[in-house]
């Protein structure tokens, strides 16, 4: 409906390169329809068999939201020090009133945000949502995904235990390790990265700074705006249709989808509860791991990345370097550039490749040590 | 001069002490810690029954070159709890490591190296040292820690936390069914108003 009306709206501009380009941001950024009663009030909301696909964007933010609060809790009694951090977690966990399900909350939040996040990159795929006049709202989302992982990457240093120092050493010499396939200047680019992250020739003091400095302040700031972006943008162009055959009907985005939208949020949350208060998160790690960490010890085995890092880890661990950095730049790239690539293609062909990178992302995750055995012994 | 039927039963008795106490080296007994990373499938290190990590070999706290005068005495006198029963506070062993002295003695724990697996039937079915209600045989055999209330198998705490936290999760239940009937009444009423002033 709206889609093609902006798409009309397209051919009015001139020819000039300044033109095309103030053509494309009054697409993508109506100034009549900014407006309550446009975003709000007459706002609908498809209803058909993919209609569940919609709360995965909702899922996301909401988990979200629960990690902002309980990382607040957090930010009372943890210090980020190398020689307090450990000792400040243990202290949450044990002697804090409530410390350890808000602690859980954080952690198995986390966890749910970037499954979500996922998820709904795949659902939107799946659905043509990235089509015009929504390519802003794709790149903004593919930058929130990419920024939610690294949420994941910095927060998983921050309670100093083995797992969480050797895991990041294994992180940051991944970044360095590129620079010996990247071409004159640029090769030193990597090292460059890897020293600001890191702060001193070894993970330590300045690297956890950096971490949490960018854990508590720079990334929330970076994903708030963007949000702020992404969320402007479906308000202001709606739902996409999502389906090929025209919906039989829709319901308004206001009160019907949003009170629909609450009422899956209590459930998440009701869920999100029951699992921080009954399964403490690190049970899922074996306890060599989650001992504080020996600068001089040995690295104990089994050091491994949080879960939503196996579909590159395994690979990482069975192919050649360079195949997996083709792979990634190659993955980036058709992530980026997804509204152009494939705005001709069928939603059924997008569909079936939504399923196969879920299939192939679900093994890696599920089975990806299991594979690693048989391919190794 | 000195009967040998006197003697000998002394000189055995020294012996058998020299041979359980070890050298001056602690012996660690690495068969349990293969057999539970071989059954759970679980990395699994000396801090299941040690104080320190890597193991009671060293000058680090909870090894023998780091203990001072009194923690070697109770070193010493754990050395010689060959019976069970006998309370040890070992400064080389976890609590774990020394609830296993305590209740199988040295010489069970001794003769049990060659069949860990059996370690689970001996130990106290109702010891449960962090009190998150898996019993410590169980962590055993899971490889999970048994002094930590935070680390157990995952799905064991999952139904035993449910079981003990039932009130909190009904009362939680209750809490979000109002919060949200709650909230979807001020929407509709919201939505209601701004149609009527519509």
């Amino acid at each position: 409906m709206d889609d093609i009306k902006q798409t009309e709206r397209a051919g009015s501009g001139n020819g000039s390169l300044t033109g095309k380009a103030m053509n494309f941001m009054l697409e993508r950024f109506p100034v009549e329809k900014m407006n309550f009663h446009y975003m709000f009030e007459q706002k609908e909301v498809p209803v058909h068999s993919m209609s569940w696909g919609y709360y995965t964007g909702g899922l996301t933010f909401f988990f979200f939201v629960i990690q902002v609060i309980t990382g607040l809790f957090l930010i009372f009694y943890y210090q980020p020090t190398v020689s307090d951090a450990y000792l400040s977690v243990e202290f949450i966990n044990n002697h804090v009133s409530g410390g350890s399900l808000i602690r859980n909350m954080h952690a198995w939040s986390s966890s749910a945000m970037i499954f979500f996040a996922m998820l709904h990159l795949l659902v939107t795929f799946a659905m043509k949502s990235f089509v015009k006049p929504r390519e802003l709202t794709w790149i903004a989302g593919v930058i929130l995904l990419f920024i939610t992982f690294t949420f994941g990457f910095t927060g998983y240093l921050l309670p100093w235990n083995q797992i969480a120092v050797n895991a990041t050493k294994v992180g940051l010499q991944s970044i360095e390790d590129v620079g010996q396939y990247l071409p004159g200047a640029l090769s030193t680019l990597p090292q460059v990265l890897r020293e600001t992250f890191q702060g001193e020739a070894s993970v330590g003091q300045s690297t956890l700074g950096r971490f949490y400095a960018l854990h508590v302040v720079i990334l929330p700031l970076a994903l708030s705006a963007l949000l702020g972006l992404h969320l402007f943008q479906v308000q202001l162009h709606g739902m996409s249709r999502g389906v090929d055959e025209k919906p039989k009907r829709s319901e308004k985005f206001f009160t019907a989808f949003f009170f629909k939208d609450l009422e899956v949020w209590a459930l998440a949350f009701f869920i999100l509860f029951c699992l921080a208060l009954c399964i403490p998160f690190e049970s899922f790690l074996p306890f060599p791991l989650l001992a504080p960490y020996d600068p001089l010890g040995a690295t104990p085995a089994g050091i491994k990345p949080e879960w939503y890092f196996f579909f590159v880890y395994y690979p990482l661990e069975l192919l050649p370097f360079w195949v997996i950095l083709l792979a990634s730049l190659a993955a980036v790239l058709v992530l980026f550039l997804t509204p152009w690539i494939f705005r001709g293609t069928s939603r059924k062909t997008l569909r079936f490749i939504a399923v196969l990178a879920a299939a192939y992302l679900f093994v890696m995750t599920v089975f990806g040590q299991a594979i690693y055995e048989a391919l190794k012994s | 001069m000195i009967k040998m039927d006197v003697l000998a039963p002394g000189i055995l008795l020294w012996l058998f002490a020299v041979i359980l106490s070890g050298p001056a080296e602690v012996q660690a007994y690495p068969q349990f810690q293969e057999f539970v990373e071989k059954r759970s499938k679980q990395p699994v290190n000396c801090a299941m029954c040690h104080a320190n990590g890597n193991g009671p070999d060293g000058q680090k706290p909870g090894q023998t070159g780091g203990l001072n005068e009194e923690e070697t005495k109770r070193l010493e006198q754990a050395r010689t709890a060959f019976e069970k029963g006998v309370e040890v506070e070992s400064p080389i062993l976890n609590q774990f490591g020394n609830e296993i002295v305590r209740s199988l003695g040295r010489k069970k724990v001794i003769a049990l190296i060659r069949e860990p697996e059996k370690l689970y039937d001996e130990l106290p079915a109702g010891s449960d040292i962090d009190g998150d209600g898996v019993p410590d045989r169980d962590e055993y055999l899971d490889g999970t820690d048994p002094t930590n209330k935070f680390h157990a198998s995952p799905l064991k705490l999952l139904f035993i936390n449910l079981n003990q936290f039932k009130m909190h999760v009904a009362l939680a239940a209750l809490a979000i069914f109002s919060i949200n009937l709650g909230l979807g009444h001020l929407i509709k009423g919201i939505s209601l108003l701004s149609r009527k002033r519509a």
